[in-house]
This record gives structure tokens, C-alpha cells and sequence, in this order.
């Protein structure tokens, strides 16, 4: 019960978070038709985050839950992303991980070593500014660069944003040459699955570039659909609200607007918000995935521990039974023999 | 009839922020504050995209009476007959907390200390000592 009262605010929080994504998309949608996406005279990509570049150093989030009893959530993310990761280092590339979730860190640093990275501090000539740089030093194909333990105790923009910051400064950096995030993606308690979803580079925009690594088995979804049934969860997806139908007008009226600012310059300032949105969205979707597993683990528990229990008061009973009948022929036969 | 085409020429407005809906009510003016400065939208505005700063979006009148939201950073579309804004944070001045903003400001001088010789980094300081700052200001004017 108490996974079911968490498991709707987690889907409603997912609901209320949609207006934005979508209301961010459009708008970067409508700056592309407006803007030249490459610059005329050199030909080279107007935007960092567009540039695909050869895959060598690939970063994959891992997003799993914090606590366990919740069926096969964690392992299931856990299975999935090793298949992603093991395909990949075949492949000769490198890994960084970014584990979110006591669980998912706690598995990848037993298996990889840290990233090292080597701070160095130099004072300028006037004494005032420091120049302050991280070098890494690469020990192990495979290497944790990040962890995130208190990510989901209470997902907030602000966090996501810090995270997403650093995500991009690696990747215009060409620390890293693209970007996956595994998650498990919810659209309802009976349409799950464990998704890799492409975030960089952005090759289109609005789309989610998205490879199924694992979906629900026919005996899962009617664990589920059960579990909820019980709970008084619906199983169906959420229908779109006033606000999301809104939210998708936004930005696309046929008129001419006037823009306040370069089309150019605005381009710039949302594509970062844009991957920002794409984590926070997948890390609510995964909250959700991580109450509804649980709400059918407990349910499944809870049927369990009563046929058990149904079980042992059989056994308590034949065995009370039997000395009571035992103890009366005792008797009987005590006064028989008087 | 008089009072009908008063509630006619009424702006439909929502305010946005990566979290839900905080906003979807009627005004007769919105304040808002945009990358270029601050500027007033009424019924039957031309339609206009714009990116905004730190500042206060302020409503006038309709359901939304006389209200005022913090807003860092985010988007608005003015049209005719509605304004949505885009705010990655809106908050009422009175959720502010000055200590908080305090820290900000302390954040945003460190930035500024470390940024070296890189000028993104600059106006990342920049960016964060102006919210702190506006941030302050809301907080002040309400109290």
C-alpha cells in the first residue's frame, strides 16, 4: 500500500514534469527553423552538443534504484547495462561510468576502479587569479568517473542541472565522445522495459534516440496488473492533460514572432537545458519504474507470507490434534485398564 | 456588455517550471523580466518569443490579482490572448530564504576566484552572482 501511495505521486510527478520538456522542445524546434545550423563560410556545426565525433570514450549512466525489494528492478538494470557496457569495451572503446543509485554504485565499484584525476592549482603572475585544472589519468579501460548517492533522495532540477553541467563541459571538451542513459522506462505499471536512450550528440532534436535492452515478460505484466488491481492503481497510461495539450501549442502559433534575442544566441542557451530535461525526465520515469516493481514485489511477498502462514497453522493444527488424541487414548486406556 | 468586454481582454496566463503548472490564471498586465529588460504584456500584444533573466514577473489584476514570482532564467511567448512562461525557478519572494542566497552570492565570488583565464567560466560567476542578487532584491521589496 504504502508503494502504491508513492507510486502515484512518482506518475504524477512524471505527468506534472511533461509541459516543460515538451514547451523546451518546441521552442528549440522552432529556433532550428530559424537558425543556420552551420556556419556558412567554414561549414563547421553552430552547436558543440550537435558534433558527432568517432566513439572512443563513451560516458553510460546507469540509473537504478536506492533500496532492494523491489523484484528484479535493480538486477534487471544492472544485467542490462553490463550487456551495454561489455558490447561496447568488445568493441575497443572506452567506458566512463556514472552509477545513480546506492545500488547501481555499489555493484559497478566492486567490478571497475575509480577515475583518477590529478588537481593542479597555479597562481597567475598578479597573484590574485587561480588556474585550476583536473587531469585524468586513464588506469583501466572501464572506469567509474562519477557517482551520484544522494541523487534520488530527492530528485530536484537544480541537482540534475549541476550533473548535466559537467556532463557537457566533458563532452565539449572531447573527454568523452558520446553520452547513454540506462534507465528503466515507465509509461504505465504494465508497460515497463529497461531502455539505453542516446544523449549525445543530439542528432534530433524532440526525439528520443532510444535501443530496448530488456522488456517485461507476459508473466510480469500480469503480476503487475494484479499487484495494481489490488492497490486501485490504474494500469493504463496516464491520458495527456489540459496543460500538456497546452504546452504543445507553445511556441508553434502560425505567426510571425519577434524575437526579443538572436535566434542564434537562444539556440545556444536551451541546448544545455534541452540534455538537462532529457536526464530529469528519465530519472521521474525511473522513480516510477523503481515504486511500481516494488508495489509488485510486496504484493507478491505478501500472498506468499499468507499461503505460508495458511500452510504452518495446518501443520500447528494436525500436530495439536494428534497429542490432544494422542493424550485422550492415553487416558482412555489408563481407565481401561483400571 | 461593459463588464463582458473587460473579461474578454483578459490575458490567459501559465507559468511553467520543470516541475509542474504553478500558474494558470487571467491578468490584464504581466511584468516580465527579459534578457533585454524588463517588459509589460497586455491583450492583443504581438507575438513575441523571449528569453528571460533573473527577475520578478509581476501580474496585475484578473484571477491572478496583484502577484509577484521570482523567476530565474526561462522562456515566454506573448501572443494576443495569452502569455506562457518558461522558468526553470519561480518562487513566491516569500519562499526565499536570505541565508540561502547568502551562500549563493559566497558561490558565485568563488566561481569568480577560480575562473582563471577561461571567460566561460566568468559568466557562469556572473550568471550565479546576478541570480543571488535579484534574488536578494525580490526577498528585500516583499519584506
Amino acid at each position: 500500500m504504502v508503494s502504491a501511495a508513492k507510486l502515484r505521486r512518482a506518475q504524477e510527478r512524471a505527468l506534472q514534469a511533461r509541459p516543460y520538456a515538451q514547451m523546451l522542445t518546441n521552442v528549440l524546434k522552432s529556433l532550428v527553423r530559424r537558425t543556420d545550423l552551420f556556419n556558412e563560410e567554414t561549414g563547421e556545426i553552430m552547436h558543440p552538443l550537435l558534433i558527432e565525433r568517432e566513439e572512443k570514450n563513451v560516458l553510460v549512466v546507469v540509473i537504478a534504484g536506492d533500496k532492494g525489494f523491489a523484484g528484479g528492478f535493480n538486477s534487471n538494470i544492472g544485467k542490462a547495462s553490463q550487456r551495454f557496457i561489455d558490447g561496447r569495451h568488445a568493441q575497443g572503446q572506452n567506458i566512463d561510468l556514472e552509477p545513480i543509485g546506492k545500488k547501481a554504485i555499489g555493484l559497478y565499484k566492486k567490478r571497475y576502479p575509480a577515475a583518477i584525476y590529478e588537481h593542479k592549482e597555479q597562481l597567475y603572475d598578479n597573484d590574485l587569479a587561480k588556474h585550476i585544472e583536473d587531469i585524468r589519468h586513464r588506469v583501466a579501460p572501464v572506469e567509474v568517473a562519477v557517482e551520484h548517492p544522494a541523487l534520488l533522495l530527492k530528485i530536484n532540477f537544480e541537482q540534475v542541472s549541476a550533473m548535466a553541467t559537467s556532463i557537457i563541459d566533458r563532452y565539449e571538451t572531447a573527454e568523452i565522445d558520446s553520452v547513454y542513459l540506462v534507465y528503466n522506462e515507465f509509461k504505465s505499471v504494465i508497460s515497463q522495459r529497461v531502455v539505453v536512450e542516446k544523449l549525445l550528440p543530439i542528432r534530433k532534436l524532440g526525439t528520443h534516440e532510444i535501443t530496448v535492452l530488456e522488456e517485461m515478460t507476459e508473466e510480469q505484466k500480469e503480476a503487475a496488473a494484479k499487484a495494481a488491481q489490488e492497490s486501485g492503481v490504474s494500469i493504463y497510461e496516464p491520458e495527456e492533460s489540459v496543460a500538456e495539450q497546452e504546452a504543445k501549442k507553445f511556441g508553434t502559433a502560425d505567426v510571425d514572432y519577434i524575437f526579443d534575442q538572436a535566434p542564434e544566441r537562444l539556440f545556444r542557451h536551451l541546448m544545455p537545458r534541452y540534455v538537462t530535461t532529457q536526464i530529469f525526465h528519465a530519472l521521474l520515469e525511473s522513480t516510477a519504474a523503481e515504486h511500481a516493481a516494488r508495489m509488485t514485489a510486496t504484493d507478491a511477498a505478501t500472498k506468499n507470507a499468507g499461503e505460508l502462514i495458511d500452510k504452518l497453522s495446518l501443520t500447528m493444527n494436525r500436530v495439536r490434534q494428534a497429542a490432544i488424541t494422542k493424550e485422550i487414548i492415553e487416558i482412555v486406556s489408563g481407565a481401561a485398564a483400571l | 456588455m461593459g463588464e463582458l468586454q473587460t473579461n474578454l481582454e483578459l490575458l490567459k496566463v501559465r507559468l511553467v517550471t520543470p516541475d509542474r503548472v504553478l500558474l494558470d490564471a487571467t491578468s490584464s498586465a504581466v511584468e516580465l523580466p527579459s534578457m533585454s529588460g524588463y517588459l509589460e504584456a497586455l491583450y492583443g500584444a504581438a507575438p513575441l518569443l523571449a528569453e528571460l533573466g533573473a527577475g520578478e514577473v509581476r501580474l496585475h489584476g484578473g484571477s491572478a490579482g496583484e502577484q509577484v514570482f521570482f523567476v530565474a532564467w526561462g522562456f515566454v511567448e506573448v501572443l494576443p490572448e495569452r502569455v506562457t512562461i518558461l522558468a526553470e525557478i519561480a518562487l513566491h519572494p516569500n519562499e526565499i530564504i536570505p541565508a540561502e542566497v547568502e551562500a549563493e552570492l559566497r558561490h558565485g565570488q568563488m566561481l569568480w576566484d577560480q575562473a582563471g583565464d577561461n571567460q566561460e567560466r566568468y559568466d557562469e560567476a556572473n550568471a550565479v552572482t546576478r541570480v543571488a542578487e535579484e534574488k536578494l532584491a525580490s526577498a528585500q521589496r516583499k519584506g
